[in-house]
């Protein structure tokens, strides 16, 4: 299970502060290879900016995160974005954009400066478009699209761009039930059918627990818990970490685990449980 | 054996478009310069034209052709191809399509920088004050988008805002300088206009190696400024250097704003209206927006200063009062459908 899996990245004792605030608080986290790691905890927890440090989007003050046991700081920024992808949280483009311009902005960190556009470059642009549905949209201008495909043709930008990890910062966010679905299940066949590293931050427990092998509760800039789905929700943990009273039972359809939350936990009683 | 039938996908397809688009382009842009040469208060005929430019027979008509026509049927193509390409830079580092070098104050620093060389540091040559329009363009780019910066997050109506405040300052400014420098003025008034007749042919030897400079600056970033359409954390995500990015691109804004005022004077709303015909044309990839957006620069600019010798002929009219006058509707337009 993901425990046993050998960590593609590393995280390791990592502050982060925002002038005097500090955002993450010598955090630790192994991110395990061919995995899917979901990161979830209240508001302001940190997760996104855990998520954030991952890609180099943020520097840490002290701690260092490991990529294949080499410090992330040592990559060159094309370098780093040939390992490590990210959709951001709410991207914006223009929306006369096409979506095969959006698509191959992915091929980014492949080209060298003037370097014409290859074959391989094309074929990834198609590679992309085609696993994400998005090949018979590629005239079409971005503004001009629904939510779930533009979430799409983001994922397929992300895609062309070729990494092993994948980061995606609340990807279902703004869509319906369907598409939210649709966005998950095509993420989960990433990582099945290519063995990619998935690390995403989900804001709905129960589609974190569903999609997660490895689920991280991240609660006032440290990881409170980490495990499978089954260990992480628990009435006590659910209560100290997102201060809701809540019942777990098991989804029959999926076997995972869902949560119902009765109402808000009293943050003190919160408190007597940690 | 590779038949036009046979073409594998919309590739090729879609890249005989981009051929046929600049064809046109150029196509117009040579009909546009022979109108420049030909059209005016008299007209001459192609052959006068020629006869003037090659053959050099000291007629009255060989003098005003390449000592007057010339220059002009130069200078505004260069001008309009500067102002096109800086334009489409402009509006990519602002996110903005309503962004221009006008709205953000750089024709007007540069139109400072040339008063305040002249009459504070008494800078008389034509290089010298090239150079000055080309600096006060690039410090005015660097105060205006390090204020706008500063206040929190570069939001693209920031950006305009502050812009538009040191456009308004500078022409205040330079207002104050000239009234107070009557022997100046007349000297500079020649800056000031926004026009291409009178222009002395140096000019255009002076500004075409600073715009080719930052031509190929921006074709170099190309593929970096179209990452830079997207939100900082999805270039960054790219490997995009952005501060780099940004930094050259400021740069080359400043060469081809700085040429184009140190050739034309400030010809309002020309890097406004280019870039949206360029985008429409080819598309929003750099590498045919830049080219595409000098092309149809240079058609505009050159037709508005055929047209400016007829609007209320006999007379000339400043070519500045035609783009300002075109660009204010289409940016009235653009305001309307909330493009920006």
């Amino acid at each position: 299970m993901a425990e046993l899996a050998p960590s593609r990245i590393e995280v390791r004792d990592l502050t982060l502060m925002y002038g005097h605030d500090t955002v993450l608080d010598a955090l630790s986290l192994p991110v395990p290879a061919g995995k899917v790691t979901v990161l979830a905890g209240p508001n302001g927890c940190g997760k996104s900016t855990l998520l954030r440090a991952i890609r180099r989007l943020h520097q840490g003050q002290r701690g260092q995160i490991l990529l294949d046991g080499v410090d992330i700081g040592a990559f060159g920024a094309k370098d780093l974005a040939r390992q490590i992808g990210l959709l951001a949280q709410s991207p914006s483009e223009p929306p006369d954009m096409s979506v095969e311009e959006l698509v191959r902005l992915g091929r980014y960190p492949h080209q060298a400066m003037l370097q014409p556009w290859s074959e391989k470059d094309g074929a990834a642009v198609n590679r992309a478009m085609g696993g994400t549905g998005v090949d018979n949209l590629r005239h079409r201008r971005i503004g001009s699209l629904s939510g779930g495909q533009l979430q799409r043709a983001w994922i397929a930008m992300v895609l062309a761009q070729e990494t092993e990890v994948i980061c995606l910062d609340e990807p279902v966010n703004h869509l319906d039930m369907a598409h939210q679905l649709d966005c998950l299940d095509l993420v989960a066949k990433l990582n099945r059918e290519d063995g990619r590293t998935i690390v995403l931050v989900l804001h709905d427990l129960n589609l974190a627990a569903r999609y997660a092998d490895q689920l991280v509760f991240v609660h006032e800039g440290r990881v409170r818990a980490l495990g499978q789905p089954e260990a992480l929700m628990t009435p006590e943990l659910l209560a100290e970490v997102f201060e809701v009273d809540a019942a777990i039972m098991t989804d029959p359809v999926h076997g995972r685990p869902i949560c119902i939350p009765r109402g808000r936990a009293k943050a003190k009683s919160a408190r007597e449980v940690a | 054996m590779a038949s036009p039938m046979a073409l594998p996908n919309g590739w090729s397809r879609l890249g005989s478009t981009k051929a046929t688009v600049y064809a046109g382009l150029m196509g117009l842009l040579a009909l546009s310069v022979l109108m420049s040469l030909t059209l005016g208060y008299k007209i001459y005929s192609l052959g006068q034209v020629f006869g003037a430019l090659f053959a050099h027979d000291g007629s009255e008509t060989a003098v005003v052709i390449a000592g007057l026509r010339l220059p002009r049927a130069l200078i505004a193509p260069l001008t309009g191809a500067a102002l096109g390409m800086a334009g489409v830079m402009v509006q990519t580092l602002s996110r903005n399509r309503i962004a221009s070098p006008d709205t953000l104050g750089l024709n007007g620093g540069a139109s400072l920088a040339v008063v305040v060389g002249s009459v504070v540091f008494g800078v008389q040559s034509l290089v010298g004050l090239s150079l000055a329009a080309a600096f006060g363009a690039f410090i005015t780019s660097i105060v205006v988008f390090g204020v706008a910066a500063s206040a929190g997050g570069l939001s693209p109506l920031k950006i305009v805002l502050v812009g538009v405040t040191f456009a308004s300052l500078s022409h205040a400014l330079v207002e104050v300088i000239l009234t107070s420098n009557e022997a100046q003025l007349q000297q500079l008034l020649f800056w000031l206009s926004g026009a291409f007749v009178d222009r002395p042919i140096n000019l255009f030897y002076n500004g075409l190696p600073v715009v080719l400079v930052g031509a190929v600056l921006g074709i170099g970033l190309s593929r970096a400024l179209d990452a830079l359409q997207a939100d900082d954390s999805t270039a960054a995500g790219l490997g995009v250097p952005l501060a780099a990015v940004r930094g050259l691109a400021f740069l080359a804004v400043a060469l081809l704003t700085g040429a184009a005022v140190s050739m034309a004077g400030p010809v309002a709303f020309v890097g406004l209206v280019v870039p949206h015909a360029a985008r429409r044309l080819v598309g929003l990839r750099h590498i045919h927006q830049l080219p595409a957006a000098a092309l149809f620069g240079a058609v505009y600019t050159t037709l508005a200063d055929v047209a400016a010798r007829y609007v209320i002929y006999p007379v000339e009219a400043p070519v500045g009062a035609i783009t300002a006058v075109v660009g204010a509707v289409v940016l009235l337009v653009l305001l309307a459908r909330r493009a920006a």
